[in-house]
């Protein structure tokens, strides 16, 4: 078959088909949709991201991880224990998935994938830090533990407990001679037991009412505290006064510290 | 049709577009030897080649409603030829899943004037030596000195940083000169 020959059938194959109707064009509105799903799905993909990502940020520091690097290498072993790095893990899998998404779009495949994934990053904490400001997940996590939540409240309760056994928290209930008595969100009266030993990263002064978190072996209902920190007021679940609302708008107003009263 | 064939391609399409199917055979025209050539140095295998021509216009045809008539036609037509090219190569050989070319920045300098006389004599040894190129370093070269388009043009073809156009293109060029090199020809 010559060069001539081959022009002509590939043309004449095309328009052929074409006339025959085995090939159809398709409608616009079949773009139209399929750009509106692709831009929904990485709308809903990212929110979901944010979410996330600001719940973890959230636990981590609603558990009292924070002061766990304080504690040395017991502190250090427990907080890769609590860490949840099945979220974290599945957090990064869901970007890996919004930058394929979104790599069909001019403005990300023009650019690195290294500087796409990091503006993704960016975007993704920034807003997550924002939600972090508000009360969402105060008032998700007390609906949780009021069993107020139906679908979301087995998440919260699960993630938003410590998962070292060394870890307990709760409020102090009581001072003892050597320590004091922990009242847990399971309604649990522990005994801590303070000892020369005992590390305070966040400093001493607990008194009745602080929220605190305790690293120690428990032996019974009795606790050999090897550190002892606060827990940021903040993320103090268990006195009275929290937010508690039910309204979504409410939930996303900025969080401020509650102001103590005049003694 | 006189009148019609000086129309551009864009005009063309967006005629296509609202219903004036006959006039699909002058882009087909238009395009065919490019598509050919295109094919014939990317796969190296004339039988496929045939095939994907025909398959690269009915995809266009089946498509062209998603066609933007304010951007360039034959950019967007070659983005098509070459999704229809990859999954004809990927048919005969795996391709890699992930390229760290596309992951990190580079740095290139666009200067036009020694690019086109750059373009200019290395097309005649760039066509005899194709075939030792990776296909990742092989089509940029075959679109920006047998194509003529420019490194924009690919990037938004290939779907890659315009630098990565770039150090793809000066990497083939290297790899080419090292084999030029052993055959005694200095690029």
């Amino acid at each position: 078959m010559n060069d001539q020959n081959i022009k002509k059938s590939i043309k004449e194959i095309v328009l052929d088909k074409i006339k025959k109707g085995e090939v159809k064009m398709r409608p616009k509105a079949h773009f139209v949709l399929k750009t509106i799903l692709a831009l929904s799905g990485a709308i809903i993909l990212a929110l979901f991201v944010l979410y996330l990502i600001s719940f973890i940020a959230f636990a981590l520091r609603a558990g009292g991880m924070g002061s766990l690097p304080g504690f040395g290498s017991r502190g250090l072993s427990s907080l890769l224990v609590s860490i949840p790095w099945l979220l974290i893990l599945i957090a990064a899998l869901l970007i890996v998935a919004l930058e394929i998404l979104v790599r069909r779009f001019a403005f990300s495949y023009r650019r690195p994938i290294l500087y796409s994934v990091l503006t993704i990053i960016f975007l993704v904490f920034m807003g997550s830090f924002i939600i972090n400001k508000t009360y969402l997940h105060p008032s998700l996590f007390q609906r949780a533990q009021e069993g107020r939540l139906p679908v979301a409240g087995e998440f919260y309760r699960d993630f938003g407990m410590p998962k070292s056994r060394d870890m307990h928290r709760g409020i102090v209930s009581g001072i003892t001679d050597d320590g004091f008595y922990l009242k847990t969100p399971e309604g649990e009266t522990l005994t801590v037991v303070i000892a020369s030993e005992t590390r305070f990263p966040m400093g001493v002064g607990i008194k009745e009412g602080d929220a605190v978190m305790v690293l120690g072996g428990r032996d019974n209902n009795t606790i050999q505290a090897f550190g002892i920190s606060k827990i940021n007021d903040e993320f103090n679940f268990f006195r009275q006064g929290r937010p508690t609302t039910t309204d979504p708008r409410q939930m996303l107003m900025p969080y401020r510290m509650p102001v103590p009263p005049n003694r | 049709m006189s009148i019609l064939t000086s129309k551009n391609d864009e005009d063309i399409a967006k005629s296509v577009q609202s219903g004036q199917v006959d006039l699909f055979g002058i882009l087909v025209d238009r395009y065919e030897e490019k598509m050919k050539r295109y094919a014939r140095k990317f796969l190296y295998d004339t039988e496929d080649a045939q095939d994907v021509i025909q398959e690269i216009f009915l995809k266009t045809y089946e498509n062209i409603n998603s066609f933007d008539t304010k951007r360039k036609f034959s950019t967007w037509l070659y983005r098509i030829a070459h999704n229809e090219l990859i999954n004809a190569l990927k048919k005969k050989k795996t391709l890699p899943l992930f390229d760290l070319d596309k992951f990190f920045p580079h740095h290139y300098h666009d200067n036009g004037l020694s690019q086109q006389i750059d373009r200019q004599d290395t097309r005649q040894i760039i066509n005899q030596h194709l075939g030792k190129l990776e296909p990742k370093y092989r089509e940029p070269i075959i679109l920006y000195y047998l194509e003529g388009l420019s490194y924009k043009e690919i990037a938004d073809v290939l779907h890659i940083p315009v630098s990565t156009v770039g150090i793809r293109i000066k990497r083939a060029k290297e790899a080419m000169k090292t084999t030029l090199k052993k055959i005694g020809y200095n690029l």
